[in-house]
């Protein structure tokens, strides 16, 4: 119940705008930085030397030891932002829960799967950076021994379609609510977000095959 | 033609402290051209003389019958019961607060909807009875009254994700309604007196881009586009701000 008690009116504030520009901003550092990062690992699929020259340049030039925990921050600064709209209350939980599969609408669905999807990578993407950063320098032959163990083959099998779900849905979230998509551009947006999200899993998984069959 | 059309209709009366909350199924035989309003009309005469319901124009312009028809907000007199299944479930619109059965009161939403986005043209101008009306330019016209065509049905506050969770968010209905004041050139307002009713998390940085209220909406206004713009405006117009320096 919402009883209006107070006597004086909150002064005018533009908190709400600046934490709106800033969950936007991190968001699509974050999407561009993912994307990227993809690219890189996957220039193991051609040949492992490419790939460990990116990494050595990466490392020489300091961008991966300065660069790694600015992006952990950003990641971290983005969920912090975009929490403010997550429903951590069992109330509203359950009330968009229901909603959802009564409306049985496509956008509310995909804000669902963008919360689930952020809780998973909040905790799968800090080990990652953790084990990668904590292990520098990085080289093909490190990644493959790693993802020849077997737990890390699981858990980047889970990790990688939480990833590029939740940066897809990011970036055409993004569009929609910035009227970058307008409304006769929305169903296009949504199909090449569809595309970039399958491409980029299929990327990622070819690269764990070339990391799987790799010869350590 | 000819199918039986089985309604499943939430019942409850929260004037009778007797009424327990419940769904009451009826059967009705399609007709041609048949509408929800025509169906429940039916049930009315025919089976249960106590089902509320709400109606007026039954031409989809009063936005008095918007209900939740298979889970979807819509209104019921524009909705045909051939494009539906046979069996139909009819629930009233959530966050208005109910009157009984499908009936809720949307009236006390909107006007303090109305007076919280200020939804009247401020001017300093008094008006002269006697004078020419002002010119508009037509395109303006035109882009005010696309607007304006807004029927206050709920429909876009009943399908919103955060309307749901969060009580005191204003729907997409306020922003259409400030956006159309935006546009007039009569308003006097200004960005940062417009910014200060909406630029906020109750706001336009209060929606979380879901479209439901987009792809609802029965009378097609460009919602989406609306929200966009309003939160390009409104963020740009916090940017101005963080630099300017003195006054």
């Amino acid at each position: 119940m919402a009883v209006d008690t107070t006597t004086y009116v909150p002064a005018p504030s533009r908190t709400s705008a600046y934490l709106d520009w800033l969950q936007m901003l991190t968001g699509a550092g974050l999407i561009l930085f993912m994307w990227s990062h993809m690219i890189l690992v996957a220039s193991v699929i051609p040949t492992p030397r490419l790939m460990n020259a990116i990494a050595h340049f990466l490392e020489a030039t300091y961008m991966a030891q300065v660069g790694g925990p600015i992006i952990a921050c950003t990641f971290l600064l983005h969920f912090v932002l975009a929490a403010r709209k997550v429903p951590f209350r069992v109330e509203q939980q359950s009330t968009i829960w229901k909603l959802s599969r009564q409306l049985r609408h496509t956008d509310t669905y995909l804000w669902l799967i963008q919360a689930v999807t952020a809780m998973v990578i909040l905790i799968m993407g800090c080990i990652h950076m953790w084990t990668v950063l904590t292990d520098l320098p990085i080289t093909a032959a490190k990644s493959a021994a790693r993802i020849q163990g077997g737990f890390w083959l699981v858990f980047y099998l889970i990790l990688l379609p939480m990833v590029e779900l939740h940066v897809g849905i990011g970036f055409y979230r993004i569009a929609v609510k910035w009227g970058f998509a307008r409304r006769k551009d929305r169903k296009s947006f949504k199909k090449l977000e569809t595309y970039l999200t399958a491409i980029f899993v299929a990327i990622g998984l070819m690269a764990l095959v070339r990391f799987l069959t790799l010869s350590v | 033609m000819g199918r039986r059309l089985k309604f499943n209709i939430f019942r409850y009366n929260p004037q009778d402290p007797d009424s327990v909350p419940h769904t009451d199924t009826f059967y009705l035989a399609e007709t041609e051209s048949m509408t929800l309003f025509i169906a429940l009309t039916d049930i009315r005469e025919e089976q249960d003389s106590s089902l509320q319901f709400d109606f007026c124009c039954r031409a989809g312009i009063c936005g008095a019958c918007a209900m939740m028809i298979n889970g979807r907000p819509n209104l019921a007199c524009k909705t045909l019961t051939k494009d539906l299944p046979d069996e139909i479930t009819l629930m009233p619109l959530p966050i208005f607060k109910l009157i009984g059965d499908l009936s809720v009161d949307t009236g006390t939403w909107f006007r303090e909807m109305n007076e919280k986005v200020e939804s009247w043209v401020h001017t300093s101008k008094s008006f002269d009875p006697s004078a020419d009306e002002e010119r508009m330019d037509d395109a303006v016209a035109e882009e005010i009254y696309e607007l304006e065509r807004c029927i206050e049905c709920g429909c876009c506050v009943a399908a919103c994700g955060t309307a749901n969770m969060r009580r005191d968010f204003v729907g997409a209905v306020a922003m259409n309604r400030i956006a159309r004041f935006m546009l007039d050139p009569r308003d006097q307002r200004t960005e940062a007196e417009y910014f200060e009713i909406i630029g906020t998390d109750e706001g336009i940085f209060g929606c979380m881009g879901l479209l439901g209220c987009e792809d609802v909406c029965p009378k097609h206004l460009p919602l989406q586009d609306q929200l966009g713009i309003l939160r390009r405006k409104m963020g740009w117009s916090a940017v101005k701000e963080l630099f300017r320096f003195g006054k």
